[in-house]
């Protein structure tokens, strides 16, 4: 099997699943408890929170624990949007933002909230004057995220930032770091709120974290008990904490080292892939190298997909959460509808090797001869 | 040339003949303060020298601010021969990379020999920073930068960047404390101003489960684990209390109840200090703060012990209190808010002026010695190497 969709979900770090199981075994108590099993749990939860908070060089109770980055979206959208009704009701999102925000923004804007969408130039850059000029005294929040998932594109957040902050220092500016967390480097300091998941960077399914800034006002919008993850109460699910906090350690280790090899794979893949008449690299400078995404002139990607599955080769069309729609991305790139409707996604990780590579490229050659051919008939 | 840390003593000058054993003290403090880290480190009578990898040198930074016995943290190079040449290379490198616009250069020779004298010296090296920089003046009064220049017999150093220290004496240089440590605010406060003049402790914690709870009891290792950080580790003894406190409150009228128990805490301090060779007794008790600690109950509660009593911060206000705590870093510990065995069994009304005679009488009502000997038997002695919380294995 060679598995180049690594941006869909990574498979999970093999000491990560250990501390998730021994985690398990180990500690039955909720950490909510007062008895000493609840105790002995707690602590270890706190021991987690802790290295998590150290690594980002936040608060620790800056951070919540969510189910995954879509909760983590939610949180960080309804519940700024919920708590600054009375400074405004106008929000800005970019056009390379993951489905998840976008049906946020449809929920808000039934509620009575406007939505902005701020333009970006050809390589994905969101346009700093447009920015600027979409800006309002009631602009209350701004989502923009890290790096695009269909794509690779990746936003300057800090200039972002400050370009917010001072056209109308009350906005809150919030990313989804998804994509961006374990592969290159993140900054919680660069924004006032960040989601972020662990299936991504080689941990568990169903846990992610919400980061949001001490200072942001906020509004919860799920209610229940337990003094510990006020923005998401309940019981905390402990492993799942322990292996996402793990999981962050190892995925924000030799990030340079990883993404320069990763780097090399890319640059192999495009340079073959530009041999082809009929495929369109969509990638620009501000691309990051685990994403790489093409178009096909005359193919339907989803055949390509499934041709390639024959080899035992996974990759995606879209992205696996807006499978079977015109890639919203690559629109926003190109404004063309033709090249957003049948896109590649490769995605790349440490993981995967120079022979993977190859042996996808020499596939790749053949589903693409037999396709072609089948179209000229 | 090679950047270190040069390290100035506090109030060691006072000591003459001791000095060696002072001083040795401090370099096993810093020693083991560094373990993580290769750290070179050697002395003389005037200066420590630490010297370890460039790349850990925030880190060490922050542990060596963590010492007792150190007034200040220069960081600075040393140079291998104290030749003018050599000096002024250095100083050139230096310069190239700090921004500053006004500065001066002081410097101290050891070294009598030396054919310039300190102000000589001082001149010329101020020359060769002028003519190396531009835009740059000297303002002897209020300069942005000053460059200390020390020559020595063999070598030289130069240093710019200081950093205070914690000041006292190292810790373990004069005997050893036990810590009433409660739980609360004021105790552990008391813990590091006692290990601030150079007192080892060991700490003791009364704990009366069902009534307290193993929170309780964590947060309380968890404070002697943060007082450890500033010297060496804290044993704790957790005396089983909860016979004692069960057979006064049965017996003793309830306004008496706090300085009944307290009594019977200071007598059993005493005989655990006098095991473990503890000198005095340390804790935070604040004069007329509660009822427990007006001059007349500190006074009929001393009384049913020998052994020196300190009370660091008997003359400090809360707020003073809490701004070390803040400081030192057990404040966000001592508010958790777990029953403790002082808050527990609290009568409405405790008696502000208690009297020997009552107390006594009272006492004869509970077979106290009995008690206090059961408990001491029963210790759970406590010892706060890091692991204790250290989850690592499975993070």
């Amino acid at each position: 099997m060679i598995y180049l969709d690594y941006s869909a979900t990574t498979p999970v770090n093999y000491d990560v699943l250990e501390s998730y199981i021994r985690a398990t075994k180990d500690f039955p108590g909720n950490p909510n408890s007062i008895h000493s099993l609840g105790v002995k749990s707690k602590a270890l939860m706190n021991s987690a929170l802790k290295q998590i908070s150290d690594i980002f060089n936040v608060l620790e109770s800056e951070i919540t624990f969510t189910s995954g980055a879509t909760m983590s979206n939610n949180l960080a959208l309804v519940g700024t949007c919920l708590a600054n009704m009375k400074q405004g009701n106008h929000i800005i999102v970019s056009k390379l933002e993951h489905p998840s925000i976008y049906a946020i923004c449809n929920y808000l804007e039934n509620l009575g909230f406007e939505i902005s969408y701020v333009d970006n130039d050809e390589d994905g850059l969101v346009l700093f004057d447009d920015l600027k000029k979409k800006m309002r005294s009631d602009t209350i929040l701004v989502s923009i995220c890290a790096v695009n998932s269909e794509t690779g594109v990746r936003q300057p957040l800090k200039m972002i930032r400050q370009i917010i902050k001072k056209e109308n220092p009350y906005t809150y500016l919030h990313s989804d770091m998804t994509q961006a967390l374990g592969k290159i480097p993140v900054n919680f300091h660069d924004v006032d709120m960040a989601s972020a998941t662990a299936h991504k960077i080689y941990g568990p399914k169903g846990i992610g974290l919400f980061y949001k800034n001490s200072r942001v006002k906020f509004s919860p919008i799920l209610y229940g008990s337990g003094h510990t993850n006020l923005l998401n109460p309940g019981t905390p699910p402990l492993p799942l904490i322990v292996a996402f906090a793990k999981a962050i350690r190892l995925a924000t280790t030799d990030l340079d080292k990883r993404e320069n090899f990763v780097r090399r794979l890319n640059d192999k893949i495009v340079n073959d892939l530009k041999k082809y008449d009929g495929v369109i690299i969509n990638h620009s400078k501000i691309c990051i190298p685990h994403i790489l995404n093409i178009s096909f002139k005359d193919i339907k990607a989803e055949t390509f997909l499934h041709a390639l599955e024959e080899y035992e080769i996974y990759v995606s069309t879209n992205t696996a959460c807006a499978s079977g729609e015109v890639s919203t991305s690559v629109m926003a790139l190109y404004d063309d509808k033709k090249r957003a409707s049948s896109t590649l996604r490769i995605s790349l990780s440490h993981l995967t090797t120079t022979d993977e590579i190859n042996k996808f490229l020499a596939c790749f050659k053949l589903v693409y001869e037999k396709l072609s051919l089948l179209k000229r008939e | 040339m090679k950047k270190l840390f040069i390290i100035k003593y506090a109030e060691l000058n006072t000591k003459k003949d001791n000095i060696g054993m002072f001083l040795r003290t401090l370099k096993d403090n810093i020693s083991k303060k560094l373990s993580k880290y290769q750290a070179e480190i050697s002395f003389d009578k005037g200066r420590m020298f630490v010297k370890t990898h460039e790349s850990d040198f925030h880190d060490v930074l922050k542990e060596l601010q963590k010492v007792f016995g150190i007034h200040e943290i220069e960081v600075g190079y040393e140079l291998e021969n104290h030749n003018m040449e050599t000096i002024s290379n250095a100083l050139i490198e230096i310069i190239k990379e700090s921004e500053f616009h006004t500065f001066k250069v002081e410097t101290k020779r050891s070294y009598k020999d030396y054919p310039m004298t300190s102000l000589e010296i001082s001149k010329y090296l101020g020359g060769v920073i002028l003519k190396n920089k531009e835009g740059i003046i000297v303002d002897v009064h209020h300069p942005e930068v000053t460059f200390f220049i020390e020559i020595r017999r063999d070598r030289a150093y130069i240093y710019f960047e200081r950093y205070v220290g914690l000041g006292g004496y190292p810790v373990g240089t004069l005997g050893k404390g036990l810590l009433m440590l409660s739980g609360g605010i004021d105790s552990p406060v008391a813990g590091y101003l006692t290990m601030k003049r150079g007192v080892k402790l060991e700490a003791i914690y009364f704990e009366s489960p069902p009534h307290t709870s193993v929170e309780a009891k964590n947060k309380v290792l968890r404070l002697a684990e943060i007082l450890g950080e500033y010297g060496s580790e804290v044993k704790v003894h957790v005396i089983p209390f909860t016979q004692i406190q069960e057979a006064i409150y049965k017996s003793i009228p309830h306004d008496y109840m706090v300085t009944i128990m307290r009594r019977m805490m200071y007598r059993i301090a005493e005989k655990i200090a006098h095991q473990n060779r503890c000198k005095i007794l340390v804790n935070g008790e604040s004069i007329g703060q509660v009822a427990s600690q007006t001059l007349s109950s500190m006074s009929v509660i001393n009384e049913v012990v020998k052994i020196p009593v300190i009370r660091p911060v008997a003359c400090f206000d809360k707020l003073e209190i809490m701004d070390l705590a803040h400081k030192i870093g057990t404040y966000v510990t001592s508010i958790l808010p777990y029953e403790d065995c002082c808050t527990i069994f609290v009568p409405t009304h405790p008696v502000i002026n208690p009297e020997h005679e009552k107390c006594v009488e009272y006492e004869a009502l509970i077979p106290y010695e009995e008690l206090i000997l059961e408990a001491i038997k029963n210790e759970e002695v406590v010892s706060l190497s890091k692991e204790q919380s250290d989850y690592s294995e499975y993070l």
